[in-house]
């Protein structure tokens, strides 16, 4: 399954590094993380991993393939 | 986490928390405040309602301020106990985090009784622990105040639940105070329509702008009022925000402009600033930050090993003082907030991308070193280095945590995680101990013999003799498993010799490797039928100081004292020592099926000679469920002899048999166990009608057992033999070798004999005396199996105590309702019923014909039928046979 997890903010190149296994773009003041999410184990752990960095999701959906 | 000085509890049960280190005192420590913390009274008062209501929970994103709140709270709450615990960063299993709990208000001075118990295993506690604390906190006078803080690390819903469960049952005894980032698994909402919750979520923690001037006043920064509102907007009033904010404005030298600057960014808050604090620090300061980050609490000690400079110290106190970085514990610890931990890891990662393995081996030498084993395994796993970390456990000589206490299931997961490519005799032993506590014999087997290889290949260095007594460890542990003692005693001898050679620390740091190591043994000359030299093993660890880390094998060891007790026929004394060993469980909180469980084996298999069968049914019930590395051949074979037994009492031949058929492999046979499968073999085959094959068995009985023997002359006699049966006994000479399970059954043999003998006198005087010795002990199955010819003896006197309500005088045992009914191949006529019903009067064939108006032969035949469809040969089988079919 594909997610795409929106943030607030435009995300440095070391944060950015944590989220490997995602592609990301930024847009006007936000950056969109995207891609495959193995399960919800994963998914859950992505948002783990946005809080305990401090970053606010502003919204997260599951896109198509 | 590590880097603690001397600690110096009064209880030996407490100084060694469940991880075997001494007992993390930062844990329980309140955080301190830095110089910049601002005092905000509305949070304040809000919290001071925690006061009137069971919960309270402050929630909110990472750098909210919820643990500096309630730190300033509970500082000034003069007075009034209150226990503070701080999750660990891997999680707590509910064993751990009781553990910590009880040693967090104990620590406050909160009076908890012995009986409250310890957790001895990681991931379970028993029921009776929660149960226990919340009545004694409900006792309170005055409430304690319970601070957990870091809870969104506790992911175990069990914890919860039995949090909720104390919290319930305490009362105005406690005041729960949950400060956590995500919203914890309590019923909250059933809390907040009683009113029972104080509540403090992200919003109420945010900064306003009033609040902003004053917190920037004590960064010394002054702002004009539209720069702070911005600021405050752009944060959202975000504590560390705010703070990050004022530290980069205030190293910059316009913070007007810089402010404006970072209002204008569009970069994520805590990434950015965080980014320009950094940039701000010297660069020795911008690594050690960078490389502590993969530590979770440190001392300047353990910074500069992993910087590999000397500054630490000097640095820390700077940073601790200054900024919202780095947080002293107390106890010269110190901690990275937690957030700008997980962005500078993100950093370091960046910036020295293949550094970490190297720091997490550092940190992992520098703990090993200052003795945190614990501590030290965990960053030799995060390095990788299997080597390492499996040579920290086996020269530590803990390897014994594999087995028992609450660091069982932590120390086993670490090391799934090895793989296959280190070599050397302490991951060859770190593998075979992985395989031996999951029960996985062959593969056990096979690594500990390449790490005995390896370990003979080895040219004495000094800690060998610390991985040759760990292998002696699973030498013995392999042999009890597989019913082997002449491995077992040279596993032991080997082992005796190197404690010698073996720091006398390290053995007493490490109480259970001894424990277990003669448990094993204990356990495998039970097997052999040693029952004497097994009782002295067994018994050395039953006795020996209680500890969380040894509760496993003490539980185990008395179990298997009461299971020589009931051997010998001992019911009694055999149901006190494994009560006892159930109680070890309790008051250790391991959870109900822990150990091998072969107490409740025992107190079945009593249950079954006190004809309390549904009783010995619900205990074998909860036999399933055992410890991997506890069940070896002497549980296997107990369980299928008890199994068989009972379905002998219930009258199902067929079930007994095939309880005791698949053999219990081992390497020698165990007198007991054969001897007992044999007579329930008999036993089967000749309520089945095939006397023959029964006697024909009993050349596998063991002469030397006693209770086999007694067993066995009771088959003889039941096939006709009765000068044998009587010959057998007067060579065993059962009378003050055994106890009243044995004697009785022996006394009962000779009754009948004596019986059949027609010697009534002495028939009756052998009941008499089987009844007394019996009624101490409430040993009914004797009687109830003797047959119909025990019944003159017993009289109109017959006692109370041995019919137990369900068994009246003349009367068939019910059948139970959820038996499937044992096989009748031909049904009864009705005339063959009546002439059976008069034969369980103990009417003569002439008695019968005349009351049934029918001639002597003609009962003669129905006789005959009667036997052929009961496939029996003799007027008392039949009976005993119809009876248990229920036609009766």
């Amino acid at each position: 399954m594909r997610y795409e997890i929106r943030v607030d903010g435009h995300l440095s190149e070391p944060l950015i590094g944590v989220f490997p296994e995602l592609d990301h773009v930024e847009m006007s003041g936000q950056t969109l993380l995207f891609g495959h999410v193995i399960d919800e184990a994963h998914l859950y752990g992505l948002l783990a991993r946005c809080q305990s960095l401090g970053l606010r999701v502003l919204e997260m959906r599951q896109i198509p393939e | 986490m590590a880097g603690l000085e001397g600690d110096d509890p009064p209880e030996a049960e407490d100084r060694a928390d469940p991880h075997g280190d001494p007992f993390l005192r930062t844990r329980f420590a309140v955080p301190a405040r830095p110089v910049t913390f601002l005092r905000r009274e509305r949070l304040t008062r809000h919290l001071d309602q925690a006061l009137r209501t069971p919960l309270t929970m402050i929630n909110g994103a990472p750098g909210a301020g919820k643990t500096l709140l309630v730190a300033d709270w509970v500082a000034h709450r003069d007075g009034l106990p209150v226990a503070w615990l701080t999750t660990d960063a891997t999680g707590d299993g509910p064993g751990m985090f009781w553990a910590y709990l009880l040693r967090a208000l104990r620590g406050v001075g909160v009076p908890l009784p012995a009986d409250t118990g310890v957790p001895a295993d990681a991931n379970r506690v028993s029921p009776a622990l929660p149960a226990r604390l919340a009545a004694e906190l409900s006792a309170r006078e005055r409430p304690v105040v319970v601070v957990l803080d870091e809870f969104d690390r506790v992911t175990a819903p069990e914890i919860a639940e039995q949090l909720e469960f104390v919290l319930h049952h305490a009362g105005p005894g406690l005041r729960l105070v949950l400060v956590t980032r995500t919203e914890p698994l309590l019923p909250l909402h059933r809390y907040r329509l009683a009113g029972e919750l104080t509540e403090i979520r992200g919003a109420e923690l945010a900064f306003t702008p009033d609040e902003a001037v004053e917190l920037m006043d004590l960064h010394g920064l002054r702002l004009p009022p539209a720069a702070l509102r911005a600021l405050v907007e752009r944060t959202r009033g975000w504590a560390a925000g705010l703070r990050l904010c004022a530290l980069a404005a205030g190293q910059s030298p316009d913070p007007e402009a810089y402010l404006k600057e970072f209002e204008a960014d569009r970069s994520a808050i805590a990434d950015f600033l965080l980014g320009e604090v950094l940039k701000r620090q010297d660069a020795q300061t911008q690594d050690l930050l960078l490389r502590v980050s993969v530590l979770d609490r440190f001392s300047p000690g353990l910074a500069n090993a992993v910087t590999g400079r000397d500054d630490a110290e000097a640095v820390l106190a700077r940073l601790s003082r200054g900024n919202a970085f780095v947080e002293h514990l107390g106890h010269g610890l110190y901690r990275l907030h937690p957030l700008f931990a997980e962005i500078l890891r993100a950093h370091l990662r960046m910036r020295r991308p293949g550094l970490e393995p190297g720091l997490h081996r550092r940190a992992a030498e520098w703990l090993r070193r200052s003795g945190f084993l614990s501590e030290a395994l965990g960053h030799g796993a995060a390095a990788g280095d299997w080597g390492f970390t499996a040579g920290a456990l086996v020269d530590d000589l803990a390897i014994g945590q594999f087995f028992t206490g609450l660091r069982s299931d932590a120390v086993a997961e670490l090391f799934s995680r090895m793989g296959r490519e280190s070599t050397g005799p302490a991951p060859e032993l770190v593998r075979a101990a992985g395989r031996l506590a999951r029960c996985e014999l062959d593969g056990g087997l096979a690594h500990l013999r390449r790490a005995q290889h390896e370990l003979m290949e080895y040219d004495g260095t000094s800690d060998e003799a610390a991985a040759r007594l760990s292998c002696a460890l699973l030498e013995a542990l392999a042999a009890r498993l597989t019913g082997a003692p002449a491995r077992a005693e040279d596993a032991a001898r080997a082992a005796e010799r190197l404690r010698e050679a073996v720091p006398d620390d390290l053995l007493e740091r490490h109480p259970e490797l001894t424990a277990l190591l003669l448990d094993h043994l204990g356990s495998t000359r039970l097997w052999a039928g040693h029952f004497e030299k097994a009782r002295a093993a067994l018994s050395t660890v039953a006795d020996s100081a209680p500890g969380a880390a040894t509760a496993l094998p003490r539980e185990d060891s008395l179990g298997r004292l009461a299971l020589i007790d009931y051997l010998n026929g001992w019911l009694g004394r055999a149901e006190r020592k494994a009560r006892e060993a159930l109680l070890e469980t309790e008051r250790f909180g391991l959870p109900r099926p822990s150990g091998s469980g072969v107490e409740r084996l025992v107190l079945a298999a009593v249950a079954v000679d006190r004809d309390e069968l549904g009783q010995a049914q619900a205990l074998l019930d909860t036999l399933a469920d055992t410890h991997p590395a506890m069940r070896d051949p002497v549980l296997r074979a107990g369980r299928a002899l008890t199994t068989a037994r009972l379905h002998l009492a219930r009258g199902d031949p067929g079930a007994a048999l095939k309880a005791v058929e698949p053999e219990v492999p081992a390497d020698v046979v165990s007198p007991w166990a054969r001897g007992g499968t044999t007579l329930v073999a008999a036993a089967a085959h000749l309520i089945e009608g095939r006397a023959e094959t029964a006697a024909g068995l009993l050349l596998d009985v063991p002469e030397e057992q006693v209770a086999c023997a007694v067993g066995a002359a009771r088959i003889q006699l039941a096939t006709g033999r009765a000068a044998a049966a009587v010959r057998l006994l007067d060579r065993v000479r059962p009378e003050g070798r055994a106890g009243p399970a044995v004697t009785v059954r022996a006394a009962l043999v000779r009754a009948q004999a004596a019986d059949e003998a027609g010697d009534g006198v002495s028939a009756r005087g052998l009941v008499v005396r089987a009844l007394e010795e019996a009624r101490r002990e409430r040993l009914r199955r004797p009687f109830r199996e003797a047959g119909p010819w025990i019944r003159p003896y017993l009289g109109t006197a017959w006692p109370h105590w041995l019919t137990t309500g369900r068994l009246a005088p003349g009367a068939g045992p019910p059948r139970r309702r959820h038996e499937p009914p044992p096989p009748v191949y031909e049904e009864l006529s009705g005339r063959e019923r009546d002439v059976l019903r008069r034969l369980a009067l103990t009417m003569s064939t002439q008695e019968i014909a005349a009351d049934l108006y029918v001639s002597v032969n003609t009962v003669k035949t129905h006789l005959k039928s009667v036997y052929r469809k009961l496939s029996v040969n003799r007027r008392n089988e039949a009976v005993r046979r119809a009876r248990d079919l229920d036609l009766l």
